[in-house]
């Protein structure tokens, strides 16, 4: 039983994910990830025994062709994926443990499509907290939302803009923006930098850093050339993972 | 031109035969022009004259029988017909649907129907069956579209709306939240024939009910009160019934962890 003031899923916007990793606990282990997709010639296996270790600070990247079952991967480690079977843990503590919605709050899915919603950037980036799994968190402030919009190359972008009206590439950092406010312990990032301009991408890159600097996991599926974030890149293929020689 | 007591116009084999004749100049019409209509036009016809002259017997036969067992066995029946058509018309809805839909149903048709025959007609007894089959009748009836168009767009708007519903659910939301949006479509778009027919009722037709008490002889004002009873009992009818369907059945799109079931994670 795990208690409140120890849940490894509780937000992290507090000294949680500053603390040094004393005991070497991996921040996200995943055991033998199994997945299979319904297709029209009956059931495929996308992933066939997978492991992932991600330490807390760390930064990995997924590789591979189209396909291959990234974005797969990623919804398995966030329970988004139905049918998926394996071991997963946040700091030690067995998924079983946590109720999936805290799951998913701790490990957060960013997925390619960024599905903004209706209304003001505002709005959007407030959405979380208007959900019952965020709802006893304080809703940030303006100034708040300013400085992460700020840190990812939106500085021109007002709260109250409507949010339909941005560009694909701005919509994409609006929604990382809404996912890096609700202070996730580790970060899954689904071709997150796939429709910007360098210099969009750059930004992108050095909050995520800041991101990892504070405590926080990422596992990135890139397409994108290697920008040197990443510790370790992984590649996926034929529902496997193996590490690629750098 | 024969009447009875109540000054009411008999329809009689003549009258029939006349009616039919349009239906037949009509159908002539269709074949010399190639319109292709011609034979469901004519199966059209005869299916009128079976189902309906069959519904008269029927109810004559139930009418002299007053038994109570026959006429809730009666609106049973109408609630399992009713289903599986909603069944039909929602081929892409999650298995169950058929159990949802007939326990909304059946929920909102027995509540609604005897609440108007005990509380607002007091008919005795209970059960007359003149009142509750023709009342449950309109009831069901309505319901039923309701319903199904609710369902189908519950589906089909949580289907098209696939990313949304994953980008919300990765950021913690239940899955009525992430459905909720669809949810309140669904419901609009199952209540907005009932609601159009309301604002039209009197203006741009006069509701079959009316109309048809009119014709049988009954007075106009009289006819009004029992029309205004129906349609706002049927407002409500297909408002609890869609609002019992659509809560019963969207969880079931969602697997046990709250994840939408998109296509590629559903049996069928």
């Amino acid at each position: 039983m795990i208690s409140n003031d120890s849940l490894p899923g509780a937000p992290a916007s507090g000294s949680m994910l500053c603390m040094p990793d004393t005991n070497h606990t991996p921040l996200l282990e995943a055991r033998a990830l199994t997945a299979s997709l319904i297709g029209d010639d009956g059931a495929v296996q996308i992933l066939d025994g997978v492991d992932v270790v991600l330490a807390s600070g760390e930064t990995v990247d997924v590789v591979g062709p189209s396909g291959s079952g990234k974005t797969t991967l990623l919804r398995a480690l966030a329970r988004l994926l139905p049918g998926a079977s394996g071991e997963l843990a946040l700091r030690g503590a067995d998924s079983a443990s946590l109720a999936p919605v805290r799951w998913r709050s701790a490990v957060a899915l960013l997925p390619q499509k960024p599905a903004i919603s209706p209304g003001t950037v505002r709005d959007n980036l407030l959405m979380p907290f208007r959900l019952k799994a965020h709802a006893a968190e304080g809703q940030p402030v303006d100034s708040e939302l300013r400085a992460v919009l700020d840190c990812l190359g939106l500085a021109d972008i007002a709260l109250d803009r409507d949010a339909a009206r941005l560009s694909v590439g701005q919509q994409a950092r609006v929604a990382l923006a809404r996912v890096l406010l609700t202070a996730p312990a580790v970060l899954l990032l689904d071709e997150a930098d796939a429709a910007l301009d360098d210099a969009s991408a750059e930004a992108v890159r050095v909050a995520v850093a800041r991101f990892a600097a504070g405590g926080g996991g990422v596992v990135r599926v890139r397409h994108r050339a290697d920008d040197g974030l990443a510790s370790r890149r992984l590649r996926l293929e034929h529902g496997r993972l193996s590490e690629v020689a750098r | 031109m024969s009447t009875d007591v109540a000054g009411v116009v008999q329809i009689g084999w003549p009258q029939l035969l006349l009616a039919t004749g349009f239906v037949i100049f009509v159908g002539a019409v269709s074949l010399r022009l190639a319109l292709g209509i011609t034979k469901d036009l004519a199966i059209a016809t005869l299916r009128t004259y079976a189902q309906l002259i069959a519904l008269g017997y029927v109810l004559r036969w139930i009418f002299g029988i007053r038994s109570p067992w026959l006429v809730i066995g009666v609106v049973v029946l109408m609630v399992v017909v009713a289903a599986s058509i909603i069944l039909r018309r929602s081929p892409d809805a999650p298995p169950g649907i058929f159990v949802s839909s007939a326990f909304s149903m059946a929920l909102t048709g027995f509540t609604v129907t005897f609440a108007v025959t005990g509380l607002v007609v007091q008919v005795h007894p209970w059960y007359e069956p003149r009142y509750v089959i023709p009342i449950a009748g309109m009831v069901l009836g309505n319901s039923m579209t309701g319903i199904a168009l609710a369902l189908e767009r519950l589906f089909a708007d949580l289907d098209s709306r696939t990313d949304e519903v994953l980008a919300l659910t990765a950021l913690g939301a239940t899955p009525w939240e992430a459905a909720y949006s669809s949810i309140r479509d669904a419901l609009r778009a199952g209540l907005i024939p009932t609601i159009n027919s309301m604002a039209a009722a009197g203006i741009v037709f006069i509701p079959g009910m009316m109309t048809g008490q009119i014709l049988a002889g009954a007075d106009p004002v009289t006819a009004t009160g029992y029309q205004i009873v129906v349609m706002l009992m049927v407002a409500a009818a297909t408002a609890l019934g869609s609002v019992t369907a659509l809560l019963m059945t969207y969880r079931r799109r969602f697997d046990a962890d709250g994840v939408f079931l998109e296509k590629g994670f559903r049996a069928r």
